[in-house]
């Protein structure tokens, strides 16, 4: 049994790492983002309605709805975990792999190596993947058509804007530099099915990937990554986004060695869990908006 | 030996104090409740279907964009905004799930086109159709008053919604 979301979203944290650094992505789009934390204080912000008797009711509903397993909300919270454990994961693969380079940053880069470009273009395409996923989980498909459901999509803001541009900086720029989104096309397309079998992050939501065997699931993954290329293409030419603007942004918030950032990205993978960090911000706000619907 | 004892008293009373409970939680209840062995679904089995709503929802015009945000069983909902700014939710939801979300019209004195209707909380309007499907509109903006509350229920397709309900 999953824990109460309540409490879930009663723990997000207020600071650390993974706050600094998706705060360090306001540059990009002001204001989008607040780190609501907190049940109640999340059903204020969402809902407006600040009487203690209606959002208690609101919350009321709400827990009911996450624990109804049929609903799709407790799946879509393991899929935002999954994501950042096998992250993890990586990192302490990474560890096991460790060189022996004299490396001072942050005093604990030393256990980790950068990922090697191909894992790390598999891994931001199946991130995206987690994104559409969890998003059909938590939202249903929304209206009668496609053209609906990438509306939909399209009108991302707040927190699952915030995740979208986390994954573009974080696991896209800073990784596999300004031409990420090309270079993870290559990679999709020299895939073998086997391979993905080799990725920690594949293996743990491979039952809940479309597409029946290895090869359709490839294909899946190609076909969604394909949809999203132009929403990410134009997210980063719209914003004028590079590595460089990126890192200048992150060394404002978090203290970088200039020496070490190849190793950033490896950094970033161990040390944050933005998606589950955004991602239980948007099920909970998915969640009390129904709710508040609902009562 | 003393010496050890009271060491070991005071780490104790250190580990108790520090340990002190956290306050029990309003919605432990509820927790416990629905995830109990033979807790009633929060969705009954016999709601309709969230796509069955859609097309009841109000057109998009005038500079009014409607965008389809959530559909689940029982329940459908569409972010109404202009201008790029978001002014209120649509929604539409089965009460056979949530019995106590129909009792509230029982007493309502409102009326909207010919439903009853109530106001709940500062932001919403909502009225019951055939005694069964809840239409609520949700202000997410100041500048979306009651009465543009009151005035986009009346844009839903109603008399379609009630012939919906079996």
């Amino acid at each position: 049994m999953s824990e109460a979301i309540y409490k879930i979203v009663d723990q997000l944290p207020t600071g650390g790492i993974t706050v600094m650094a998706l705060k360090s992505l306001d540059f990009i789009i002001p204001g989008q983002w607040q780190n609501i934390v907190g049940f109640d204080n999340t059903i204020r912000h969402v809902t407006g309605e600040t009487d203690p008797a209606l959002i208690r009711q609101i919350g009321d509903r709400a827990v009911r709805l996450f624990n109804d397993k049929s609903q799709g909300y407790q799946r879509a919270l393991w899929l935002y975990q999954t994501v950042d454990n096998t992250d993890a994961l990586l990192g302490a693969a990474a560890l096991a792999n460790k060189v022996g380079e004299k490396i001072s940053f942050l005093g604990f880069l030393d256990k980790m190596t950068p990922k090697p470009e191909r894992a790390q273009a598999i891994d931001l395409s199946i991130k995206l993947i987690v994104e559409i996923l969890a998003f059909c989980q938590i939202n249903g498909i929304p209206g009668d058509s496609l053209g609906d459901f990438l509306r939909a999509l399209a009108d991302y803001s707040g927190e699952s804007l915030m995740r979208m541009a986390a994954l573009i900086c974080f696991d896209g720029l800073i990784p596999l530099g300004p031409d990420f989104l090309l270079k993870c096309l290559g990679t999709l397309q020299s895939l073998q099915p086997n391979d993905l079998q080799e990725n920690p992050t594949f293996k743990a939501i491979s039952s809940v990937v479309p597409g029946g065997n290895p090869s359709g699931q490839l294909g899946f993954i190609i076909e969604s990554f394909n949809a999203v290329q132009g929403w990410l293409n134009q997210f980063v030419s719209s914003h004028e986004l590079t590595p460089q603007k990126v890192i200048n942004s992150l060394q404002s918030f978090i203290e970088l060695s200039k020496d070490n950032l190849d190793y950033l990205g490896a950094f970033l993978d161990m040390s944050t869990n933005y998606y589950y960090h955004t991602g239980v911000q948007t099920l909970a706000r998915r969640l009390i908006e129904r709710a508040v619907a609902e009562i | 030996m003393a010496r050890w004892l009271t060491a070991l008293v005071l780490a104790l009373t250190l580990l108790i104090t520090g340990c002190a409970p956290t306050p029990p939680s309003p919605y432990e209840q509820v927790q416990q409740e629905s995830t109990q062995r033979n807790a009633p679904p929060a969705v009954s089995r016999e709601a309709t279907q969230g796509s069955e709503f859609n097309r009841f929802f109000p057109p998009e015009g005038n500079g009014f964009e409607r965008i389809y945000v959530q559909e689940k069983k029982g329940f459908a909902e569409a972010k109404l905004k202009k201008d790029g700014k978001e002014l209120a939710m649509l929604a539409i939801s089965d009460t056979i799930s949530t019995p106590e979300a129909a009792a509230k019209f029982q007493n309502s004195t409102m009326q909207i086109a010919g439903y009853p209707a109530v106001e709940v909380g500062t932001t919403q309007t909502a009225i019951l159709v055939a005694n069964r499907y809840q239409v609520k509109v949700l202000s997410r903006d100041p500048s979306f008053t009651a009465s543009d509350r009151r005035e986009w229920i009346e844009k839903f397709d109603l008399a379609g919604l009630a012939q919906l309900a079996p």
